[in-house]
């Protein structure tokens, strides 16, 4: 087993900084849904991780813990994780994404 | 060269890969993105076999990102780590053999200006410090000399990190690595100061923990390339393998290397700064009014 990013959805939907965005290494990992945050009645939307992408280097901790001060990455291990985004999951829309969130672990 | 090369051939949608099928539905071609914008559309750049944790896969992703016209973009490379990500990129990449990389994009800059006028064009080089600085020194200033008007980027990550950490003429002055075990004897090349010498419209220097800045950077880089003269970018991109950096203090060594030793730079000329202001209404380059000056 292997370390994921893992976003805590109620801790991003209330800053919308979008940092860990811009400070993954790898293309489309960390995406973002501007409707996360609204079914739980949060302000703004949530990023997540596409975790067949994410190759834990846990630099998006870093940059939430020290540059946005928001502390909602954690690395988890991937089978910890009862549901995640993966790629082939992912639906991209006009102006955000969403995912259907399924076992990260299949079988 | 143009958007068609992004779209579907008729009949075989429902066969393409998910990957192409979000890049031709909801990739940046043809439209303005910018790097807030990240996460919510297909990035041009793919997966890739670089290491967890490089900032130099960071910083070829915000430039790729930047590109003004990624659909008439044609990048560059050589030999080195670089290349393992800009070629699983989506925009179409040349393999200049070792230390050729300036020479070829100086024939396909002249080759695309030929066959295709006044509509731009651009062409961009990415190469590591030892294909630039050491291997392909010569082919690189002589292009510099040549005032050929395509963008150089070099990713300064201070050593040889694809094979094994061989000191190369941007390693400080004084670094042990694993081959070699003596230290550098002798300075960090000035490129910076020989791309002013040489003729370079545009010389900046660049640390990724800035994503703005970078796209900022990169934009300016390949428009004065368009026209006014060559260009050239100094990029930081540590290598956390060979300088033995824990992937997630990445950042926290950019920022203390930025601070230290590699802070942000510009440099422009002054036709590079007109052409800017008046092509591409960049406002911090506009003459200032009359009445402001009389005031001031």
């Amino acid at each position: 087993m292997y370390l994921v990013a893992d976003i805590n959805v109620e801790i991003c939907a209330a800053t919308s900084c979008k940092l860990c965005t811009q400070f993954c290494p790898e293309a489309n990992t960390i995406l973002y849904n501007n409707e996360a945050g609204k079914e739980k009645g949060l302000k703004y939307g949530s990023a997540y991780v596409a975790v067949d992408r994410c190759k834990g280097c846990a630099q998006c901790v870093w940059v939430c813990d020290n540059m946005a001060k928001h502390h909602a990455i954690k690395m988890v291990m991937i089978d910890q994780l009862p549901n995640a985004a993966l790629t082939d999951n992912v639906i991209y829309g006009e102006k955000s994404t969403t995912a259907l969130l399924t076992s990260p672990v299949v079988g | 060269m143009s958007l068609d090369y992004v779209k579907f051939s008729p009949g075989f949608e429902r066969f393409m890969p998910k990957e192409y099928r979000d890049m031709v539905e909801h990739g940046p071609f043809g439209k303005k993105v910018t790097v807030s914008q990240m996460g919510s559309f297909k990035e041009i750049l793919e997966e890739h076999p670089m290491c967890a944790g490089c900032a130099m896969t960071l910083f070829i992703r915000l430039a790729i990102i930047s590109f003004p016209n990624p659909e008439d973009t044609i990048t560059v490379g050589t030999a080195g780590c670089g290349r393992l990500a800009i070629s699983q990129a989506a925009i179409p990449f040349v393999y200049g053999n070792y230390g050729d990389q300036n020479g070829v994009a100086s024939g396909l800059s002249r080759g695309l200006r030929l066959r295709f006028g006044d509509q731009p064009k651009d062409v961009v080089v990415m190469v590591g410090d030892g294909g630039m600085a050491d291997i392909g020194f010569s082919g690189t200033l002589h292009s510099w000399f040549r005032k050929e008007k395509f963008t150089t980027i070099m990713l300064d990550n201070e050593v040889y990190g694809n094979t094994g950490g061989q000191e190369s003429g941007m390693t400080n002055q004084g670094a042990v690595l694993k081959m070699a075990p003596l230290g550098k004897k002798f300075e960090k090349m000035d490129m910076l100061g020989m791309a002013k010498i040489a003729g370079c419209a545009y010389v900046a220097t660049v640390v990724p923990n800035n994503p703005r800045r970078v796209e900022s950077v990169i934009k300016k880089a390949v428009l004065i390339a368009r026209e006014v003269g060559p260009t050239y970018i100094q990029a930081y991109t540590s290598c956390n393998i060979e300088y033995a950096i824990p992937t997630d203090k990445v950042m926290e060594d950019a920022k203390t290397v930025e601070d230290d030793r590699y802070k942000f730079s510009e440099y422009f000329t002054d036709e590079a700064k007109q052409f800017l202001a008046d092509r591409y209404g960049y406002k911090e380059f506009l003459p200032k009014p009359a009445a402001a000056v009389t005031q001031a």
